[in-house]
């Protein structure tokens, strides 16, 4: 039997073709398994193989009744390099009759091949990528009963390797959507966020923000931003919800709370400013309405420290680390959920940071965890903690809840976002000019 | 933390002033708009009552708790008073904290309420 030409170009696209079935598993599983031993029963012989041709090599995927080893050689030698020459089955009554049959190491070697028949392994591009093989230790002839049987086992190859490709095809795809969705909420979570706080005299500001799913967008908020004056405003929230509807409620509700505080600043009006943009955003739609928790402050240097007068909507309280130990509660109570109540109450409670000091804002992803014993880590629970890790500024603060969150572990169920405030224990900055303040 | 506990919602008219809603299993995104088409299905007159029984909710999330405050605003459209009977503790605690204890009457169990509100 001579070898057919081979036209380059087309067999550069067969080896592709044959390196994208090789590259998807391991030879030596169930189902190629089974066609071995099949075509060895159909044929009453006592070896089996199915084999793909690469370049240079034919390489084993399954072998009955003898060594993967002794199943795979060099292209230029081997006899089931030949199937792939042509369409349709190719038979050897006696490799000894044959002078190209006969250099194959299987026929000059172990176990000793006499009677050699493959069917060629055709895939959907039409490249034949290999073969199903039978071979004897005696010469023999092989029936049309056979040979068509031998077709059809190469038939199933065929189609359990398209099967796997494309099934790894949808893996790879999926896996591509995965990490496109993650951007996306990842780009999305960082329009959301400041990309930093702003300097702001005498104060230490830090912030994070700790998502707990990767490819879902939680609704938490928080920023820090210059007033009137040497005033300065900040906010953090949590909207109701996740996704992509979240994250336009979220954009919606930071713009509204800086355009407020720049018209009014004063805390409750902020709130009640988003409330009333909120209803309006509602009205006519049958959706659940969108709503918020949130907390709104105003900054204002006082000696060496500043006042702060915090608003709260529905919000958990904010905590006051003392210099001198200690932690309080800063919660103007009674305040209301904002954009989804009649008339909803906002309430503002004022504080003083003195050098030393630190003000936490959170969001209930962190007092909503779970502790070891399934309670709720709660407002108290938080407290507790941070009185007794004692965190020197706001960065120390932020350390603090990290460990914190990292220690909860899967008692997270929720983002949560922390804005921290701190005026340096002892400070080196200049002393405030405050014309505007009392 | 997965929740698929289902929900279930049971609807009894308790009296002819008082009908009673009994909520049971997961609220929340998923299923709040089952508990909405159920509210839909209850005609309150004036002077009627409602109690929404919550005491074998297993979980509530933000979105259960709009149709929540719909419930107790459907109610007053109708000159009807509502009572959210059962909520376990941590639930109460939440609800403190969004200011919705100044919103909901609320009772230990479904019978404080139904008496309440008779």
């Amino acid at each position: 039997m001579k070898e057919p030409d081979i036209d380059s170009a087309d067999e550069a696209r067969r080896v592709a073709a044959v390196n994208r079935y090789l590259s998807l598993d391991a030879p030596g599983d169930g189902a190629l398994d089974r066609v071995t031993s099949l075509a060895a029963r159909i044929f009453h012989a006592p070896i089996a193989t199915v084999t793909v041709v690469d370049d240079e090599w034919v390489r084993c995927r399954a072998a009955y009744g003898l060594p993967t080893r002794l199943c795979q050689g060099r292209r230029a030698t081997s006899l089931c390099a030949r199937a792939i020459g042509h369409d349709g089955v190719s038979v050897v009554p006696d490799t000894l009759a044959d002078p190209h049959a006969a250099a194959d190491p299987m026929v000059s070697g172990e176990p000793g091949v006499r009677f050699y028949a493959a069917a060629p392994i055709v895939a959907s591009g039409g490249h034949r990528l290999g073969s199903v093989n039978v071979m004897d230790t005696r010469p023999r002839q092989a029936g049309v009963e056979e040979l068509d049987a031998l077709q059809d086992l190469a038939a199933m190859v065929t189609g359990e390797l398209e099967l796997r490709l494309a099934a790894a095809r949808t893996v790879a795809t999926e896996r591509e959507l995965r990490a496109g969705a993650e951007r996306l909420a990842r780009t999305l979570q960082r329009t959301l966020l400041p990309p930093a706080l702003p300097q702001v005299p005498g104060l230490r500001a830090a912030a994070a923000y700790h998502p707990f799913s990767a490819d879902e967008v939680g609704g938490d908020f928080y920023d820090l931003f210059p007033l009137d004056g040497n005033r300065w405003g900040f906010f953090l929230g949590d909207v109701c919800g996740k996704g992509a509807d979240a994250a336009a409620l979220t954009s919606l509700v930071r713009y509204t709370l800086r355009a407020a505080a720049v018209y009014d600043p004063d805390p409750c009006t902020v709130l009640a400013n988003l409330d009333a943009v909120l209803h309006q955003e509602h009205a006519g739609s049958q959706g659940p309405p969108p709503y918020c928790t949130a907390v709104f402050g105003v900054l204002e240097p006082d000696g060496d420290g500043f006042t702060v007068t915090l608003a709260g909507g529905g919000h958990p309280p904010a905590l006051a680390v003392r210099a001198a130990g200690g932690v309080e509660t800063v919660h103007p109570e009674g305040g209301q959920l904002i954009g989804i109540l009649r008339d909803p109450h906002f309430a503002q409670v004022g504080t003083r940071l003195n050098a030393g000091d630190a003000l936490l804002l959170y969001t209930d992803g962190l007092t909503e965890a779970r502790t070891g014993t399934g309670a709720m880590l709660d407002g108290e629970g938080l407290a507790a903690y941070l009185a007794a890790a004692a965190p020197a500024d706001a960065d120390d603060l932020l350390v603090s809840v990290h460990k914190l969150i990292a220690s909860l572990g899967e008692g997270v169920s929720d983002d949560t976002a922390v804005l921290a405030l701190s005026v340096p224990a002892r400070s080196t900055a200049a002393p405030f000019r405050s014309p505007g303040a009392t | 933390m997965r929740h698929d506990h289902g929900l279930t919602i049971t609807h009894r008219s308790h009296s002819t002033r008082v009908q009673v809603l009994v909520v049971a299993g997961d609220l929340d995104h998923h299923t709040a708009p089952r508990l909405r088409e159920a509210l839909d299905g209850v005609r309150l007159e004036r002077g009627a009552g409602l109690v929404i029984d919550l005491s074998a909710l297993t979980f509530c999330d933000s979105t259960g708790i709009s149709v929540l405050v719909a419930a107790h605003q459907y109610a007053q459209n109708a000159g009807a008073v509502l009572a959210l009977a059962g909520l376990d503790a941590d639930l109460a605690h939440v609800f403190r904290i969004m200011g919705l204890d100044r919103l909901f009457s609320s009772y230990d169990d479904a019978e404080k309420a139904i008496a309440a509100l008779q």
